[in-house]
């Protein structure tokens, strides 16, 4: 079995909001020195399980940890874990360099490292522009290096993909594959499922707020007719679930 | 806890919100002053005559009047901001103890209204003093308890504005917190605290409790000794305090 050291554990996660069931009964793991995709419909739980994940949602039942502990255990969760959120989280009036200088003094970094994570994430020309006139691209890299700034072993990376450029795409992999060859743990949700598999080496499948498959791509194509390519299995594992929403799926509310 | 707070003190100094309410209460301190040295000096004027004691509590307390709305303005406009444009997540993410947060952010904006109370008393001495000055009205700052109108102004600006820190957090929005503020600081509460019948307790009220401190009367308004008004202040905004961070601590960030 797996130790705490660089594992991401999901178990028996719930959550509702009001009637709706986001996410019902989830078990998963995603462990160091791989790349691990979490894939799922629209509304299939993908991003409340990493809020889960990142203790920005609190579950109503089951336990999420990274390392073994609970991430508002963690006692310097930036030096831990690395995140990028779906949704912004940044200032429109600031600029993308005294955003990272920001978290620099929250997590008690020297304020030179926001300047090594703007070169690293090639936002360095922008740094002194404010968030307002960033392109959507230009947002995700800066969350990116935001992730970055304590250099943390495990990155939880909500469709980090979104909005980059294929420069920013081939950045990306290249960054994430030399993050799990240097044996640290990266979990990003995608729904850009050729891109998900040039460069994951597991992957989780969600539907319905509940696991639908895990292992390599090979391992859930094992008994198709066919050597299936990643889009095959996906939409099997998560046919049935309609639109995804785990609530109009009779049968899939928490009991 | 040290991190948090410079952590929070850089987020106001890298947007413009702080710096447009600057200059807001300091252009208030201004006009305001002006307006009260003008019309206060005259037989029946607004104020008591500015040789009386009265007459300068009064000047000091309607010049620097602006500062203590206005950091609550900016603590509220601030805490909820965070999360209207999710940088609360962001900031939860290296900090998950969301109540040492909301500490740091309580203590950014009580500093920053001791801020706009000393820029905005700055200001209203440097137009009161050469005015009354060159009228041949004896003033001195020690004198008439003067010292303990202009602190009492710098404590109230403090506290409103960790108060408006709590309201920020508490609010369903940045809009809600700062619209539901200036309506009950500039409307409900004036119209309430001059209803007669209500005086036993309507110097209660937060913004009243606030003129108890500063002792900015107004005709008509029933006001608390400063002392006991300092603490009747003191408890709204620790209960805006607590009331903002039992929401932060519960809430989801979706």
């Amino acid at each position: 079995m797996a130790g705490p050291a660089g594992w991401i554990v999901a178990d028996e996660l719930v959550k509702s909001f009001g009637q709706v069931a986001a996410v019902a009964g989830l078990s998963f793991r995603a462990g160091p020195g791989a790349v691990t995709a979490f894939l799922g419909s629209n509304g299939a739980g993908k991003t409340t399980t990493l809020r889960m994940l990142l203790g920005l949602v609190a579950p109503d039942r089951g336990s999420a940890t990274i390392a073994g502990q609970r991430y508002t255990e963690l006692s310097d969760p930036g030096r831990v874990v690395g995140a990028v959120l779906d949704t912004g989280g940044f200032h429109p009036g600031r600029s993308g360099r005294d955003h990272l200088r920001v978290y620099c003094a929250a997590g008690g970094y020297p304020p030179g490292r926001a300047d090594e994570v703007l070169e690293l994430s090639g936002l360095a020309g922008a740094a002194r522009r404010k968030v307002r006139g960033y392109s959507l691209g230009m947002r995700q890299r800066l969350a990116l290096a935001t992730a970055l700034l304590g250099d943390p072993p495990v990155l939880v990376l909500d469709e980090p993909a979104n909005g980059l450029d294929p420069q920013g795409i081939a950045w990306l992999r290249g960054l994430l594959r030399q993050y799990a060859s240097d044996g640290r743990t990266v979990l990003f949700s995608s729904h850009a499922l050729a891109e998900v598999e040039q460069l994951a080496d597991q992957v989780v499948i969600v539907s319905a707020g509940r696991l639908a498959g895990q292992g390599t791509v090979a391992e859930l194509a094992a008994g198709a007719d066919s050597p299936a390519r990643l889009e095959e299995v996906f939409l099997r594992l998560t046919a049935g679930a309609g639109d995804g929403s785990a609530a109009r799926r009779p049968g899939a509310e928490s009991s | 806890m040290r991190r948090l707070t410079a952590a929070e003190f850089r987020k106001l100094v890298t947007i413009r919100l702080g710096l447009w309410i600057l200059l807001a209460s300091v252009a208030w301190a201004a006009g305001y002053t002006a307006l009260a040295l003008t019309y206060g000096s005259r037989a029946g004027g607004l104020t008591p005559p500015l040789t009386s004691a009265a007459g300068q509590h009064a000047l000091f307390a309607i010049g620097a009047g602006g500062a203590g709305p206005l950091a609550a303005v900016l603590g509220a406009a601030a805490v909820a901001g965070e999360f209207r444009h999710r940088t609360a997540a962001t900031t939860f993410l290296v900090t998950p103890r969301r109540g040492q947060v909301m500490g740091a952010q309580l203590i950014t904006y009580l500093v920053a209204g001791i801020v706009l109370a000393l820029a905005c008393t700055a200001v209203s001495l440097a137009i009161t003093l050469p005015w009354l000055h060159a009228r041949g009205v004896a003033i001195s700052l020690t004198g008439h308890g003067n010292l303990a109108v202009l602190g009492g102004i710098i404590v109230s600006a403090a506290v409103l504005g960790a108060a408006g820190a709590g309201l920020g957090a508490l609010a369903g929005g940045q809009l809600t917190a700062v619209a539901s503020l200036l309506i009950y600081l500039y409307v409900a509460e004036p119209v309430v605290s001059h209803i007669t019948a209500l005086n036993a307790w309507t110097p209660y009220l937060p913004g009243v409790a606030a003129d108890g401190l500063t002792q900015a009367a107004q005709a008509g308004v029933r006001l608390l000794a400063p002392w006991l008004g300092g603490v009747v202040l003191a408890a709204w905004a620790a209960a805006l305090a607590a009331a903002g961070t039992v929401r932060t601590l519960r809430r989801d960030l979706t």
